[in-house]
């Protein structure tokens, strides 16, 4: 269980306390880290992707080969990373002109890609039989009163037919890791919606978003205590534009958002005070005093 | 409705449909069948100028002029459900990548983008990280007990750019601040 850790850049610079609480369930799992020495920006699969393809595959395809030379699958923390690190390996399978090209420009600063080293993101590998299992026998913080809503993201699950792992319009994977920790998960109609952060060039495609799928969570039936996303990008954005909306409307957005790996880190009685779950615009305060950390 | 406009057949680009299809992951354009699919089930619908498969008819037709300057290609939420949901298996995301890609040819690049990719060039992040802020980014990962950063090798992402043809792009970017100053 060792993988070689591709840490992107908006987790370890900008929400560190989202790698914390992801490398210490890491480790309580068993699993193993190596850094990747010299790794750059995945890059981002908007503007890097948006100004030139041919330069977001080459500068993924250098990510991919420092795994390679160290003989180890990658891992992914963040959604972003995923797709492009997981799209890049697709397309350079698929086209031998692509793949020729990249290795040109690549082998001027000492480079091969092969394409030997697969790319995962941790929800996959947690979604496992047997590490459901593990989850299930880990737990010391029961976490059985809460009532999680789930949000995917898009660049977890599409397009299925480059990321694979998943139903790519009724996913399950992150519900059961929910559910072996034995929190509830609500069903709701917008549970496959995009955030709109990658819309950012027009702002209030994001602000209309945000406000329909909290205002329908806020409107279910059962109150729902937290939801939970797998994406800095996604989870940054609900957060933030929950506030805000707060601020600008009549409207009482208050439901926290945080990374799987923070709620995990909870259940698998990580030390509370370590977590920075304050480090965020709607303050989970509700949640904290519902579990009595 | 919208005024009647007429375009000249001479006026169209017959081979811009090609110029698309010849692409990495964009072969699928010429499978189109004008269903819509993609159109409904677009997050952004209500914002672009043109629909998905409008954006595609264009292609087709060879209106490349009022593709590469519709607001459509770069309101995109990148959501890939028009990619999940077609019928005859059209990638539209990665089409609209490289008709973003043709725009920024012809000197279309928002300047949020820039300065994303200026960033990238220059701390090997999509986040600035060097002076003060990788001083307090360090101490703050210091204090959450967490490893010391890998410093991207910036060299060869300034070798990468340079060679994967956008150079101009980063220069350009020195030349506009220094005209500012």
């Amino acid at each position: 269980m060792e993988y070689a850790l591709y840490l992107g850049c908006t987790i370890p610079l900008k929400m560190p306390h989202f790698e914390f609480a992801f490398r210490e369930i890491a480790n309580i799992l068993g699993y193993k880290f190596k850094e990747m020495e010299g790794a750059s920006c995945c890059p981002d699969p908007v503007a890097t992707q948006s100004v030139s393809i041919d330069t977001w595959l080459t500068i993924a395809a250098r990510n991919l080969c420092i795994a390679e030379k160290m003989d180890l699958d990658i891992l992914t923390i963040c959604s972003g990373c995923y797709e492009t690190l997981k799209t890049t390996q697709v397309l350079l399978e698929e086209d031998k002109a692509a793949f020729d090209r990249v290795n040109s420009v690549l082998k001027k600063i000492g480079y091969e890609y092969k394409g030997t080293s697969k790319v995962y993101h941790f929800v996959e590998l947690f979604a496992q039989d047997e590490m459901l299992d593990k989850i299930k026998n880990i737990l010391m913080k029961p976490i059985d009163n809460l009532n999680v809503a789930v949000h995917y993201g898009c660049h977890l699950v599409r397009p299925s037919k480059i990321l694979q792992f998943d139903h790519p319009e009724r996913p399950e994977t992150m519900d059961k890791i929910i559910e072996a920790m034995g929190a509830k998960t609500v069903e709701f109609a917008g549970k496959l919606e995009c955030c709109g952060f990658c819309a950012r060039l027009q702002e209030e495609i994001g602000f209309e978003l945000v406000e329909k799928k909290m205002t329908e969570l806020k409107d279910l039936e059962e109150e729902v205590d937290v939801m939970v996303g797998v994406c800095p990008a996604c989870v940054g954005q609900y957060d933030r534009k929950e506030r805000l909306l707060s601020r600008k409307t009549d409207k009482e957005l208050d439901i926290p958002v945080l990374y799987l790996p923070e709620l995990m880190a909870i259940a698998f009685g990580v030390e509370p005070d370590k977590l920075g779950l304050t480090n965020r615009s709607v303050r989970p305060k509700k949640l904290i005093e519902k579990l009595n950390i | 409705m919208t005024e009647e406009e007429v375009i000249n057949a001479k006026d169209l680009d017959k081979d811009f449909r090609y110029e698309i299809s010849q692409k990495v992951g964009a072969k699928s354009l010429l499978k189109c069948i004008q269903c819509g699919v993609c159109s409904s089930g677009c997050t952004v619908t209500e914002y672009v100028d043109l629909q998905p498969h409008r954006v595609v008819a264009s292609c087709l037709l060879g209106l490349k002029n009022r593709v590469l300057s519709s607001n459509a290609i770069w309101t995109c939420s990148l959501c890939h459900r028009c990619t999940e949901r077609c019928p005859k298996g059209v990638d539209y995301s990665f089409i609209l990548a490289l008709l973003r890609n043709l725009a920024v040819k012809e000197g279309n690049i928002p300047k949020e983008y820039q300065s994303t990719i200026q960033t990238l060039h220059d701390n090997g992040f999509v986040v600035p990280y060097t002076g003060g802020l990788a001083t307090t980014i360090d101490r703050r990962r210091e204090r959450m007990g967490l490893p010391k950063l890998n410093q991207p090798n910036l060299e060869e992402i300034d070798f990468i750019m340079k060679e994967t043809g956008i150079g101009n792009l980063i220069e350009k970017a020195i030349k506009d601040m220094e005209d500012e100053k």
